[in-house]
């Protein structure tokens, strides 16, 4: 469990959220010109990466309104949030190293190791 | 206090009366038919209007403000709830509607969709620190807050009217939906055992005990 500070009720539990996936996935303009692999693409295709991301959150329980956050999923830091409609500012943040034999991102690999820019790599 | 029950009406907590903790401790009573809209719109470009009819000014986020028996709720940061005595709410939206309009706003009737639960005494921070996330201390939590929050499986939106300060208080009151109201009003009092507060039996015949 965490904090999450919404940008219109302040910080409040982690409980009180629901996630809503994937910031800035836009509806494409020409609809009728896609191929059906460009549909898959848009409606269930999304990035999962390990580090820095940007997805939209929702306060379910309080103003019930939806906000975007850039958060590291290695490390569950909440770097940034922002309005729906804005555009993510810029920040910086350990990004996990994947060091030699630890398995593929996404593979469901929860051991998360961290390389801080004083450790050996 | 109105009557829970007539014959042409029927609060969500008829079936429940006022029950009490030991010695003062605390209280727990619902408030029937409390005229309720939901009002949104862009406050900056509503407030003015909504003042002149109202009377209570636009309150900022997670505030209430109030001018007499009607207050003006802060729900998120295009909507308001407008809390009225009983039957005021009718007259109120209408000419709400009627000064409103060219402008961009939505007024709705949400009386009868919610109930509302007072909750009094200086042990009801105590009975609420069981059930929500939410800081309660007195110092975090003040008169005129509001909070939309989880109250064990309820959603409900937390308002403190008294200080703590005053006589009886503080006093919290509670907007729940009405098909949960019955659960969270023996939520509470569960919550309130420990000071004494009767165990109430769910309608839904369902029993369970809070972890201590």
């Amino acid at each position: 469990m965490f904090l999450i500070t919404c940008p219109y009720c302040g910080t409040r539990d982690q409980s009180e959220f629901s996630n809503a996936g994937e910031a800035h996935v836009a509806r494409p303009a020409n609809g009728e010109e896609l191929t059906d692999e460009q549909w898959a693409d848009f409606v269930f295709l999304r990035n999962n990466p390990k580090g820095l991301f940007a997805e939209r959150w929702v306060h379910t329980a309080g103003c019930r309104r939806f906000f975007n956050m850039l958060r590291n999923t290695a490390t569950d830091e909440i770097l940034a949030v922002y309005e729906i409609g804005a555009k993510p500012p810029k920040v910086t943040t350990v990004e996990p190293a994947t060091p030699s034999g630890e398995a593929p991102i996404g593979s469901g690999n929860d051991a998360v190791k961290v390389m801080r820019p004083e450790e050996p790599k | 206090m109105t009557d829970t029950h007539t014959a042409l009406r029927r609060s969500p907590l008829a079936h429940r009366s006022t029950i009490k903790a030991m010695e003062h401790a605390a209280r727990l009573s619902e408030v029937p038919f409390l005229g309720k809209l939901i009002l949104r719109g862009d406050p900056a470009k509503i407030a003015k209007t909504v003042t002149g009819v109202a009377g209570a000014s636009l309150p900022t986020a997670c505030r209430a403000t109030r001018k007499g028996d009607t207050a003006i709720l802060w729900t998120g940061p295009d909507e308001f709830w407008i809390v009225t005595p009983d039957n005021a709410h009718a007259a109120l939206a209408d000419k709400l509607g009627k000064a409103l309009s060219g402008i961009h706003h939505q007024v709705t009737d949400v009386s009868s969709y919610y109930a509302a639960i007072d909750l009094a005494g200086p042990k009801a921070r105590g009975m609420l620190m069981k059930l929500t996330t939410l800081d309660m201390d007195r110092s975090a939590f003040t008169e005129g807050e509001v909070a939309g929050s989880n109250f064990g499986a309820a959603q409900a939106t937390l308002w403190q009217t008294a200080s703590d300060e005053e006589k009886g208080g503080p006093v919290f009151r509670l907007f729940v939906r009405r098909s949960m109201a019955d659960y969270l009003w023996c939520l509470l009092a569960e919550a309130g055992f420990e000071w004494g507060m009767p165990r109430q039996a769910p309608l839904s015949g369902e029993t369970w005990r809070l972890e201590r």
